[in-house]
């Protein structure tokens, strides 16, 4: 019964996925400015996602392993790393899919991106420590403690690092309206970031309720500048001119301007903001999250059982010799 | 060659790869995990049959499908 209650749930997998990827090119509408290649986030997030969720299942079954000493504890633990790992693989290649469209290359070493590539190496750290190690009981307590303690630097560097650095171009702040993105505001001659672009609030003139401010934007390297002019209507408290950040879809936004004192507020702003306020995108973007933890639990369970499988071979093989 | 790029039709394109990419993983995976489970049992049931156990299901069942025209002779 259990058996076939599996095979089930397996080929449930397979029917939700393929329905995932239909949808996400048929049914979920286009992202503003961003075209089809916008679509790719309905993939990217949710591999992200299902990475964080197979690194707590190594850690718990690690930690399990430590208490109890079952071999079969240390390929579960080792089964979710490995899967952790391909996922965190899936969720970069496709962010970088992403960036080449948006930032217009695909690596910018954009605290982001770096923070995953910390995470990789991390984790690869794990499958290059029990490779090293031929005796087998130190080999799985190492790796075990090493588990737990690479399991510590996954929210930090998933959630916490990011976030905390303002100099970043992933839609963390760009995209998600009310998140931390709170740009920034200069006055004129000063300096300040605005993702990895340097920018300079050069001037700015109100013309009736309409304030236009003249910034220099600088590429990261200050490899080209231009000067883009943005603009903000005070009588209505909202952007009018949005000009595009150079080489990029970035849009350059005005948000408050004071003329009389000088001073403006500048964010960044992404096409496609609050993308998941579009109900199909929403049930689009959650399918794949319950589709994509579906195919993690299916491919943990196969990779362990073949890990049980090969150390029970391992063993035969000891004792006919 | 050309047609296949074209607004209209490069989204069903772009549909059909990635779906052929989820066919053939998902037939891999279900192949691999067949194979694994049959190892598992196998290995199992070798276990239980050194260890001097009766396996948890017989191996092979004969029935006869017509009635035999005599009784076998004890030689």
């Amino acid at each position: 019964m259990a058996q076939r209650l599996g095979q089930v749930g397996k080929l449930l997998v397979g029917v939700w996925i393929a329905g995932v990827a239909i949808a996400m090119f048929l049914v979920i509408p286009q992202y503003e400015g961003l075209g089809n290649a916008g679509r790719i986030v309905i993939m990217h997030v949710p591999t992200a996602w299902v990475a964080v969720l197979a690194f707590t299942v190594s850690a718990i079954f690690s930690a399990l392993y430590l208490w109890k000493g079952r071999p079969a504890y240390d390929d579960l633990a080792l089964s979710a790393a490995e899967n952790g790992f391909l996922f965190t693989m899936l969720a970069t290649v496709t962010g970088m899919i992403f960036s080449q469209v948006v930032w217009g290359v695909y690596w910018n070493w954009d605290p982001r991106q770096t923070s995953i590539f910390v995470l990789l190496l991390i984790y690869a750290a794990l499958f290059a420590l029990r490779s090293a190690i031929d005796e087998v009981g130190r080999r799985r307590r190492l790796s075990a403690v090493y588990s737990l303690f690479a399991f510590v630097t996954v929210p930090f560097l998933f959630f916490v690092a990011p976030r905390i650095s303002d100099s970043t171009l992933h839609p963390n702040c760009a995209f998600i309206q009310g998140s931390n993105c709170d740009g920034l505001a200069l006055e004129i001659g000063k300096i300040g970031l605005l993702g990895d672009r340097k920018v300079q609030l050069l001037a700015l003139e109100q013309q009736g309720d309409v304030v236009t401010a003249q910034v220099k934007v600088s590429e990261p390297g200050l490899t080209s500048e231009a000067v883009l002019t943005a603009s903000y209507n005070q009588a209505t408290d909202a952007m009018v001119t949005r000009p595009e950040f150079p080489g990029t879809r970035f849009q350059l936004g005005l948000e408050r301007a004071d003329a009389a004192t000088g001073s403006a507020q500048l964010n960044i702003e992404a096409p496609g903001t609050g993308l998941l306020e579009n109900r199909r995108t929403l049930l689009t973007f959650l399918s794949s999250v319950a589709g994509f933890t579906g195919l993690f639990f299916w491919m943990f369970s196969v990779r362990a059982t073949l890990l049980g499988v090969q150390w029970a071979m391992a063993q035969r093989k000891g004792a006919r010799a | 060659m050309s047609n296949l790029l074209e607004a209209g039709v490069a989204i069903y394109v772009a549909m059909a790869v990635a779906l052929s990419v989820w066919i053939g993983i998902f037939v891999y995976l279900w192949r691999i995990d067949a194979q694994a489970q049959a190892l598992k049992q196998e290995l199992e049931r070798e276990r239980a049959v050194n260890q001097g156990e009766r396996p948890a299901a017989p191996r092979a069942t004969v029935t006869r499908v017509s009635p035999a025209k005599s009784e076998p002779v004890e030689k």
